[in-house]
């Protein structure tokens, strides 16, 4: 069924872009991740226009996260305070964020940046997460056990100023390194279209120790709110926003979820990882294969102004 | 029906009307409007025309030589190449295209080549090579590559579907009344295209006609873009409501425990 996009400008086959968002929800299921990483990439190549694509998944993020948030809100397992926190970082993050990606559209540099912001992240954490999640595995082979996190362990971070309580996640840390990291995803999410949970969830255990029940709903909830702003930047800021396309993207996403998370259930923990390790590696090389092998087409045109611009 | 005897009236009217010049040109399209909805895919307006010759002109003889070119809202287009910089292939040298159309359809009786000499195809904009490609002033490309990138620019639109040149597309009718079909593809910008219609024969310009067509979204599609860049906090806060709730709503069906 062929719908033509009212932002996008082109007509899209609905059934394609709804197995799309099915086919990431059930890895996001799957893995307790957004996709937003996989999505972006996958509208890209699919030909819908990278800042549609990059402002249209932040607001498919913002559906997917608010489906799981709800599961967790109920588990009573979300730091507000955190949270909070997290998101005032997060909002001013995706506010530069919208302002550099005016910037490098308009100067034509937006797809490289992109491109090279992929490589290096997934490149980066997908090489931690392998790392992490075979010794994981070896590990429980080897039957060792795995050390449990004390109370009392600190690092540098510990040492900050400007301290505060956060009496969920049973921390009595500065806000500062909180904000930054607020700032940091809030910024990459909304230049990349990403939410950045693949990236939050282990800083927010190995930088900050907050306790793993915790983590991801919280994650989540800020994940929620930082890219609902992301989504009311880009649509003052750069219009690229297609409701038509988050709408159908989002359907096939939460219902993708469900069968993710039931499948998730009968897999180990280190065994997610390492698959999702590899899918982010993956996605990465795709980047790097892009920027490395010689092109198809040296040229590119892009409209600066007037009609359709 | 009632759109083919309109066209036959205005056909008509055209006819009526006083001729100053020895050969004239009537044209009149299937539709003066192309309205986009979702379920748009691209369509295809059709181009009625008549040569008409006033009574004191003697047949000339040769045969005519007909243009017919549809032109969308003017766009600056920026042309970019790749180049190698660090191991990493990344867009370099640019040349920018200041107001060149966003949409260019050539229909002929002829390869564009063999209908005049250059300096009327290059004044009428008559052929892709004909077209008026001005670049901005502060251009880092050395004069010796510029032609690369014209090359490229009109490739590029071609494969796109928004450039295009079809020789010999042109079907006479009778002697003197021809037909043409202008494909619009999915992807046309939406604005005020001009469609210009040229009567030619033995290299010289007897006639020229111009017409209006307003490619318009509708509907649901109007009213969206409308939203979007009109009232795009509305919109943004509409778009985030929409997915809160899709996602709240899916966490509430789907419920567990």
């Amino acid at each position: 069924m062929q719908v033509y996009l009212p932002i996008a400008e082109i007509p899209v086959n609905m059934f394609v872009i709804f197995g799309m968002g099915g086919a990431v929800g059930f890895l996001s299921g799957l893995f307790g991740i957004g996709g937003g990483f996989l999505l972006t990439p996958l509208l890209i190549f699919s030909g819908i226009p990278p800042a549609v694509s990059v402002a249209t998944v932040t607001t498919q993020v913002v559906a997917s996260s608010a489906s799981a948030v709800v599961t967790y809100w109920r588990r009573k397992a979300i730091d507000l305070k955190l949270a909070t926190m997290l998101l005032i970082g997060g909002v001013l993050g995706s506010l530069l964020g919208v302002i550099l990606f005016d910037v490098l559209q308009s100067v034509g540099q937006l797809d490289l940046v992109i491109s090279l912001a992929y490589v290096t992240f997934l490149g980066a954490i997908g090489s931690l997460m392998l790392i992490e999640s075979v010794r994981a595995i070896r590990r429980r082979k080897s039957g060792a056990r795995v050390a449990a996190r004390r109370p009392g362990q600190h690092n540098w971070i510990h040492g900050l100023p400007f301290k505060m309580r956060f009496r969920q996640s049973k921390l009595y840390v500065s806000v500062l390194p909180i904000l930054a990291l607020g700032g940091i995803i809030g910024f990459l999410g909304t230049v990349l279209g990403i939410g950045g949970g693949f990236m939050m969830v282990p800083a927010l255990i190995y930088l900050l120790r907050v306790p793993t029940n915790i983590v991801i709903g919280t994650s989540l909830l800020q994940i929620m709110f930082t890219m609902a702003a992301a989504t009311i930047f880009h649509s003052i800021g750069t219009q690229t926003v297609d409701i038509v396309l988050a709408l159908t993207l989002m359907i096939g996403g939460v219902i993708g979820a469900q069968f993710g998370a039931r499948m998730g259930q009968n897999l180990r923990g280190d065994q997610l990882r390492l698959l999702l390790a590899l899918l982010v590696l993956l996605v990465g090389m795709r980047f790097a294969v892009d920027l490395l092998l010689t092109p198809e087409d040296f040229y590119s045109i892009a409209i600066m102004k007037g009609a359709g611009a | 029906m009632i759109g083919r005897s309109a066209l036959l009236l205005a056909l008509a009217l055209c006819l009526l009307g006083s001729q100053t010049r020895a050969e004239d040109l009537v044209t009149a399209l299937s539709s003066d409007e192309v309205s986009i909805q979702s379920n748009f895919t691209g369509t295809e307006i059709v181009i009625f025309g008549q040569i008409s010759r006033d009574l004191n002109t003697i047949a000339r003889p040769g045969v005519y030589d007909l243009v017919i070119t549809v032109e969308g809202p003017s766009q600056d287009i920026t042309t970019r190449r790749k180049g190698r910089f660090l191991g990493v292939w990344v867009n370099r040298e640019y040349e920018t295209f200041q107001g060149v159309p966003s949409f260019y359809a050539l229909a002929s009786t002829r390869s564009v080549g063999e209908l005049g000499d250059r300096e009327l195809l290059d004044e009428h904009a008559i052929g892709l090579h004909h077209l008026n490609l001005a670049v901005s002033g502060h251009s880092g490309v050395p004069l010796s590559e510029r032609d690369d990138f014209r090359n490229a620019f009109l490739r590029l639109r071609q494969q796109q579907g928004l450039y295009s040149e079809r020789p010999q597309s042109i079907e006479f009718l009778t002697e003197t009344m021809f037909r043409t079909k202008v494909p619009l593809p999915a992807n046309i910008p939406v604005g005020q295209y001009k469609v210009k219609s040229y009567l030619l024969q033995d290299g010289g310009l007897l006639s020229a006609k111009e017409s209006d067509l307003t490619v318009a979204k509708s509907g649901f599609e109007q009213v969206t873009y409308n939203l979007a860049n009109n009232y795009s906090l509305i919109y943004g806060l509409l778009a985030v409501t929409l997915a809160i709730f899709t996602g709240w709503l899916a966490g509430v069906i789907f419920r567990k425990d």
